[in-house]
């Protein structure tokens, strides 16, 4: 694919922490293909974001009240609930342990996603490494919940099927589809971002100035649909991992 | 009526013999596009069938919503998860034609 434009954020680290993260990824075995401009896009993106969501949830943080909430307060409760609704429905019992990492998931590719849409920033779930860590965060979370509650044994014994004598069977079947998982999860997430971005611009090429603006807001639209759906799926199978059999 | 679809659709295909007639593609500028080709005709055939299943989908869904509008959440909830499930069948597909590009 070609060489991407540099956002003004990714100039920002490459003039001014270009150094440090050679060194560091010299020093790992890494080096970066381009030494001058060890940043990529996709890192200094997230980054700002995270910057914007610790400010945003920091001044939610300092405005909580419980006897006078404000506009804002009400609106992230109402994010709240419905995340915690939408648990409730794939998760027998004890939601709550569960609610915060999905609702991080939830608000963080929210963020990462619409960030793009802001001219001069790109968003980084448009490049496959963001998905990908999303989606191996999520394997790793489920199976360690799993396991948590059931304990080891009890939790491998569950890949082997309802039945002894179908475990032959079931274990490679389980074993493929558990892995298909974050693969699935990662090309969602890029294919619908990167797609969006692709096509607005191709037809920016085609046709005058302002028309693919409807492209941009059918982006926006699976932008909010995508985030959802990581972490209705993220959900699903954190569901499945900590089932009670019977 | 099927019989004559299936015919002409035959012979439209047959028109396409003069393809034949290229010579053994390998690597280089030559196997690269045949191989484009191919992506984007499965592209095709991917987004083809999608739709036809997403079809399938909202129509049970409306169907659905239709006969029973108390259960139009859970539906809706049912609907979106479907489509974008699909959705993604679609672009995995897309996925490899930007690889073969």
């Amino acid at each position: 694919m070609q060489a991407e434009l540099e956002v003004w954020t990714t100039a920002l680290f490459n003039r001014f922490l270009g150094g440090p993260l050679d060194s560091f990824l010299n020093a790992v075995g890494h080096p970066a293909a381009d030494p001058a401009h060890p940043w990529q896009n996709w890192i200094t993106v997230e980054i700002l974001v995270v910057a914007i969501i610790l400010v945003v949830f920091g001044a939610l943080r300092m405005k909580l009240s419980v006897d006078k909430p404000g506009n804002f307060q009400l609106s992230f409760e109402a994010i709240y609930k419905f995340v915690l609704g939408q648990a409730s429905e794939s998760i027998d019992h004890h939601v709550e342990r569960y609610v915060s990492f999905f609702g991080s998931i939830f608000i963080f590719i929210l963020f990462l996603n619409l960030i793009g849409i802001v001219p001069g920033l790109e968003s980084p779930t448009m490049s496959p490494a963001v998905p990908l860590a999303f989606a191996v965060a999520v394997f790793i979370y489920y199976h360690w919940m799993g396991l948590r509650k059931h304990g080891v044994g009890k939790y491998l014994l569950h890949f082997a099927g309802p039945y002894w004598w179908l475990a032959p069977v079931m274990i490679p079947i389980e074993l493929i589809s558990h892995f298909a998982r974050p693969l699935s999860l990662t090309v969602r997430l890029y294919a619908n971002m990167f797609a969006g971005e692709r096509v607005t611009v191709t037809f920016l090429t085609l046709t005058y100035f302002l028309l693919p603006a409807v492209f941009m807001g059918l982006h926006v639209f699976v932008a909010l649909l995508q985030a959802f759906i990581f972490m209705l799926l993220a959900m699903v199978y954190v569901g499945g991992a900590v089932a009670h059999e019977h | 009526m099927k019989r004559k679809l299936m015919y002409s659709a035959g012979m439209l295909m047959l028109l396409g013999s003069p393809i034949f007639a290229q010579e053994p593609a390998g690597r280089g500028i030559e196997g690269r596009d045949f191989r484009l080709a191919l992506a984007y005709i499965a592209m095709g055939i991917a987004s083809g069938l999608c739709g036809l299943g997403q079809g399938k989908a909202v129509a049970s869904a409306a169907e659905g919503m239709a006969r029973n509008p108390g259960a139009a959440a859970a539906i809706r909830n049912a609907l979106i998860l479907g489509l974008v499930l699909i959705e993604s069948l679609a672009l995995y597909t897309l996925v490899i034609t930007f690889i073969a590009r």
